[in-house]
Protein backbone atom coordinates (compact mmCIF):
# COMPACT_ATOMS: atom_id res chain seq x y z
CA UNK A 1 0.00 0.00 0.00
CA UNK A 2 2.87 2.36 0.82
CA UNK A 3 4.51 1.69 -2.55
CA UNK A 4 1.22 2.39 -4.29
CA UNK A 5 0.84 5.65 -2.40
CA UNK A 6 4.42 6.60 -3.30
CA UNK A 7 3.53 5.95 -6.97
CA UNK A 8 0.46 8.19 -6.58
CA UNK A 9 2.69 10.96 -5.25
CA UNK A 10 5.05 10.52 -8.20
CA UNK A 11 2.11 11.17 -10.55
CA UNK A 12 1.56 14.69 -9.15
CA UNK A 13 2.86 17.72 -11.11
CA UNK A 14 6.60 18.29 -10.45
CA UNK A 15 6.23 21.56 -8.50
CA UNK A 16 3.73 20.12 -6.04
CA UNK A 17 5.57 16.79 -5.81
CA UNK A 18 8.95 18.31 -5.00
CA UNK A 19 7.49 20.55 -2.36
CA UNK A 20 5.00 18.30 -0.56
CA UNK A 21 5.44 14.61 -1.46
CA UNK A 22 7.85 13.81 1.41
CA UNK A 23 5.45 15.35 3.92
CA UNK A 24 2.48 13.53 2.41
CA UNK A 25 4.33 10.24 2.59
CA UNK A 26 5.24 10.95 6.19
CA UNK A 27 1.55 11.58 6.99
CA UNK A 28 0.68 8.29 5.28
CA UNK A 29 3.24 6.55 7.54
CA UNK A 30 1.82 8.25 10.63
CA UNK A 31 -1.82 7.47 9.78
CA UNK A 32 -2.99 4.17 11.22
CA UNK A 33 -4.11 1.28 9.00
CA UNK A 34 -7.73 2.38 9.40
CA UNK A 35 -7.02 5.81 7.93
CA UNK A 36 -4.73 4.70 5.11
CA UNK A 37 -7.57 3.89 2.73
CA UNK A 38 -9.04 7.40 3.01
CA UNK A 39 -5.56 8.96 2.68
CA UNK A 40 -5.04 6.89 -0.47
CA UNK A 41 -8.39 8.00 -1.96
CA UNK A 42 -7.54 11.59 -1.08
CA UNK A 43 -4.27 11.13 -2.99
CA UNK A 44 -6.21 10.03 -6.09
CA UNK A 45 -8.45 13.11 -5.88
CA UNK A 46 -5.37 15.24 -5.34
CA UNK A 47 -3.76 14.07 -8.63
CA UNK A 48 -6.86 15.08 -10.59
CA UNK A 49 -7.10 18.41 -8.76
CA UNK A 50 -3.45 19.29 -9.30
CA UNK A 51 -3.34 18.36 -12.98
CA UNK A 52 -6.75 19.67 -14.01
CA UNK A 53 -7.24 22.73 -11.83
CA UNK A 54 -3.79 23.88 -10.77
CA UNK A 55 -1.18 23.00 -13.37
CA UNK A 56 -2.90 24.54 -16.39
CA UNK A 57 -2.15 21.43 -18.46
CA UNK A 58 -5.79 21.43 -19.58
CA UNK A 59 -4.78 24.15 -22.04
CA UNK A 60 -2.33 21.80 -23.73
CA UNK A 61 -4.99 19.04 -23.66
CA UNK A 62 -7.52 21.39 -25.35
CA UNK A 63 -4.96 22.30 -28.02
CA UNK A 64 -4.12 18.63 -28.69
CA UNK A 65 -7.81 17.67 -28.79
CA UNK A 66 -8.64 20.49 -31.20
CA UNK A 67 -5.69 19.61 -33.42
CA UNK A 68 -6.76 15.94 -33.43
CA UNK A 69 -10.31 16.89 -34.43
CA UNK A 70 -9.00 19.02 -37.27
CA UNK A 71 -6.66 16.32 -38.51
CA UNK A 72 -9.51 13.81 -38.38
CA UNK A 73 -11.74 16.21 -40.31
CA UNK A 74 -9.02 16.69 -42.90
CA UNK A 75 -8.67 12.92 -43.26
CA UNK A 76 -12.41 12.44 -43.66
CA UNK A 77 -12.64 15.15 -46.29
CA UNK A 78 -9.70 13.62 -48.14
CA UNK A 79 -11.45 10.23 -48.07
CA UNK A 80 -14.63 11.84 -49.38
CA UNK A 81 -12.69 13.41 -52.24
CA UNK A 82 -11.11 10.07 -53.05
CA UNK A 83 -14.49 8.36 -53.16
CA UNK A 84 -16.00 10.98 -55.46
CA UNK A 85 -13.05 10.31 -57.78
CA UNK A 86 -14.52 6.82 -58.32
CA UNK A 87 -12.57 3.61 -58.46
CA UNK A 88 -10.34 4.69 -61.29
CA UNK A 89 -6.62 5.09 -60.64
CA UNK A 90 -6.46 8.43 -62.37
CA UNK A 91 -6.54 10.30 -59.06
CA UNK A 92 -8.36 13.61 -58.46
CA UNK A 93 -8.76 16.13 -61.20
CA UNK A 94 -6.76 19.37 -61.18
CA UNK A 95 -9.80 21.24 -59.85
CA UNK A 96 -10.27 18.74 -57.00
CA UNK A 97 -6.57 18.85 -56.17
CA UNK A 98 -6.67 22.66 -55.98
CA UNK A 99 -9.74 22.54 -53.73
CA UNK A 100 -8.08 19.94 -51.51
CA UNK A 101 -4.92 22.04 -51.26
CA UNK A 102 -7.02 25.07 -50.30
CA UNK A 103 -8.81 23.05 -47.67
CA UNK A 104 -5.58 21.74 -46.19
CA UNK A 105 -4.21 25.28 -46.08
CA UNK A 106 -7.29 26.42 -44.15
CA UNK A 107 -6.99 23.51 -41.71
CA UNK A 108 -3.31 24.29 -41.02
CA UNK A 109 -4.14 27.99 -40.63
CA UNK A 110 -7.00 27.29 -38.22
CA UNK A 111 -4.89 24.85 -36.17
CA UNK A 112 -2.13 27.45 -35.95
CA UNK A 113 -4.60 30.14 -34.92
CA UNK A 114 -6.15 27.91 -32.27
CA UNK A 115 -2.79 26.88 -30.77
CA UNK A 116 -1.65 30.56 -30.80
CA UNK A 117 -4.89 31.58 -29.10
CA UNK A 118 -4.48 28.98 -26.34
CA UNK A 119 -0.81 29.94 -25.88
CA UNK A 120 -1.72 33.65 -25.79
CA UNK A 121 -4.47 33.13 -23.22
CA UNK A 122 -2.12 30.99 -21.16
CA UNK A 123 0.64 33.64 -21.15
CA UNK A 124 -1.88 36.38 -20.34
CA UNK A 125 -3.36 34.33 -17.48
CA UNK A 126 0.09 33.61 -16.00
CA UNK A 127 0.97 37.32 -16.13
CA UNK A 128 -2.36 38.22 -14.55
CA UNK A 129 -1.83 35.68 -11.74
CA UNK A 130 1.74 36.94 -11.13
CA UNK A 131 0.55 40.56 -11.01
CA UNK A 132 -2.20 39.63 -8.57
CA UNK A 133 0.23 37.72 -6.36
CA UNK A 134 2.73 40.62 -6.35
CA UNK A 135 -0.05 43.06 -5.45
CA UNK A 136 -1.02 40.93 -2.44
CA UNK B 1 -12.83 47.00 5.39
CA UNK B 2 -9.59 47.31 3.39
CA UNK B 3 -9.60 45.78 -0.05
CA UNK B 4 -6.54 43.64 0.73
CA UNK B 5 -8.63 41.79 3.35
CA UNK B 6 -12.08 41.75 1.76
CA UNK B 7 -10.81 40.04 -1.40
CA UNK B 8 -10.12 36.88 0.64
CA UNK B 9 -13.61 36.76 2.15
CA UNK B 10 -15.63 34.63 2.71
CA UNK B 11 -13.11 31.92 3.56
CA UNK B 12 -13.85 28.36 2.48
CA UNK B 13 -14.41 25.84 5.34
CA UNK B 14 -11.02 24.18 4.72
CA UNK B 15 -9.13 27.50 4.73
CA UNK B 16 -11.01 28.70 7.81
CA UNK B 17 -10.08 25.53 9.71
CA UNK B 18 -6.44 25.67 8.61
CA UNK B 19 -6.06 29.31 9.59
CA UNK B 20 -7.76 28.65 12.93
CA UNK B 21 -5.35 25.78 13.61
CA UNK B 22 -2.34 27.93 12.88
CA UNK B 23 -3.63 30.93 14.85
CA UNK B 24 -2.37 29.44 18.13
CA UNK B 25 1.06 28.15 17.16
CA UNK B 26 3.06 26.93 14.16
CA UNK B 27 2.17 23.34 13.23
CA UNK B 28 3.26 20.69 10.77
CA UNK B 29 0.88 19.16 8.23
CA UNK B 30 -0.13 16.15 10.29
CA UNK B 31 -0.62 18.40 13.33
CA UNK B 32 -2.98 20.58 11.28
CA UNK B 33 -4.99 17.53 10.20
CA UNK B 34 -5.33 16.32 13.77
CA UNK B 35 -6.26 19.76 15.07
CA UNK B 36 -8.93 20.22 12.38
CA UNK B 37 -10.47 16.87 13.37
CA UNK B 38 -10.37 17.91 17.05
CA UNK B 39 -11.86 21.37 16.41
CA UNK B 40 -14.78 19.92 14.48
CA UNK B 41 -15.33 16.94 16.80
CA UNK B 42 -14.31 14.64 13.98
CA UNK B 43 -16.99 15.97 11.61
CA UNK B 44 -14.55 17.61 9.22
CA UNK B 45 -11.60 15.53 8.11
CA UNK B 46 -8.91 16.98 5.91
CA UNK B 47 -6.83 14.64 3.76
CA UNK B 48 -3.16 15.41 2.99
CA UNK B 49 -3.94 16.20 -0.67
CA UNK B 50 -6.60 18.76 0.27
CA UNK B 51 -4.44 20.16 3.05
CA UNK B 52 -1.33 20.73 0.95
CA UNK B 53 -3.36 22.07 -1.97
CA UNK B 54 -4.78 24.72 0.36
CA UNK B 55 -1.41 25.37 2.00
CA UNK B 56 0.15 25.91 -1.43
CA UNK B 57 -2.55 28.46 -2.30
CA UNK B 58 -2.26 30.15 1.10
CA UNK B 59 1.52 30.43 0.72
CA UNK B 60 1.12 31.94 -2.75
CA UNK B 61 -1.32 34.46 -1.28
CA UNK B 62 1.19 35.15 1.52
CA UNK B 63 -1.27 34.17 4.23
CA UNK B 64 0.86 31.27 5.48
CA UNK B 65 4.62 30.93 5.59
CA UNK B 66 7.06 28.25 6.59
CA UNK B 67 8.27 28.46 10.19
CA UNK B 68 11.66 27.29 11.49
CA UNK B 69 11.65 23.62 12.50
CA UNK B 70 12.23 22.89 16.21
CA UNK B 71 15.47 21.08 17.06
CA UNK B 72 15.64 17.27 16.89
CA UNK B 73 12.61 17.13 14.64
CA UNK B 74 12.14 14.71 11.75
CA UNK B 75 13.49 16.59 8.68
CA UNK B 76 10.40 15.50 6.73
CA UNK B 77 8.24 17.67 9.00
CA UNK B 78 7.84 21.25 7.92
CA UNK B 79 6.16 23.81 10.12
CA UNK B 80 3.75 26.48 8.95
CA UNK B 81 2.58 29.69 10.60
CA UNK B 82 0.24 32.60 9.89
CA UNK B 83 1.40 35.95 8.57
CA UNK B 84 0.09 39.26 9.92
CA UNK B 85 -2.23 39.59 6.93
CA UNK B 86 -3.72 36.14 7.65
CA UNK B 87 -4.54 37.19 11.22
CA UNK B 88 -6.41 40.23 9.97
CA UNK B 89 -8.24 38.14 7.35
CA UNK B 90 -9.18 35.53 9.96
CA UNK B 91 -10.42 38.22 12.38
CA UNK B 92 -12.55 39.76 9.61
CA UNK B 93 -14.07 36.39 8.68
CA UNK B 94 -14.82 35.54 12.31
CA UNK B 95 -16.55 38.91 12.64
CA UNK B 96 -18.59 38.12 9.52
CA UNK B 97 -19.55 34.73 10.91
CA UNK B 98 -20.56 36.29 14.24
CA UNK B 99 -22.92 38.61 12.38
CA UNK B 100 -24.38 35.62 10.50
CA UNK B 101 -24.90 33.66 13.74
CA UNK B 102 -26.50 36.69 15.42
CA UNK B 103 -28.88 37.20 12.50
CA UNK B 104 -29.74 33.50 12.42
CA UNK B 105 -30.45 33.43 16.17
CA UNK B 106 -32.77 36.44 15.86
CA UNK B 107 -34.68 34.89 12.99
CA UNK B 108 -35.04 31.50 14.62
CA UNK B 109 -36.22 33.08 17.88
CA UNK B 110 -38.86 35.21 16.12
CA UNK B 111 -42.60 34.36 15.88
CA UNK B 112 -43.45 31.33 13.82
CA UNK B 113 -45.57 31.90 10.72
CA UNK B 114 -49.25 31.20 11.33
CA UNK B 115 -50.89 28.26 9.62
CA UNK B 116 -53.63 29.19 7.23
Amino acid sequence: MRTLYRCLLCLHPPGFRLRFSEEMLWIFDEAGPALRRSVFLDGLASIARQWVLRSGSWKAAVAVAAASVQIAMGGLIWLAFRQTGGTSHRGPSAQDAAALADLMRWIVLLSGALVSLVAGVSVWFNKFAARRASRS
Amino acid sequence: MPDEISRFLPLSPAVLHILLCLAGEPRHGYGIMQEVARQSNGQYKLGPGTLYDNLQTLMTQRLVEEAPRPRDEDPRRRYYRLTGLARRVLAADVERLEAVVKEASLRLRGPRPRRV
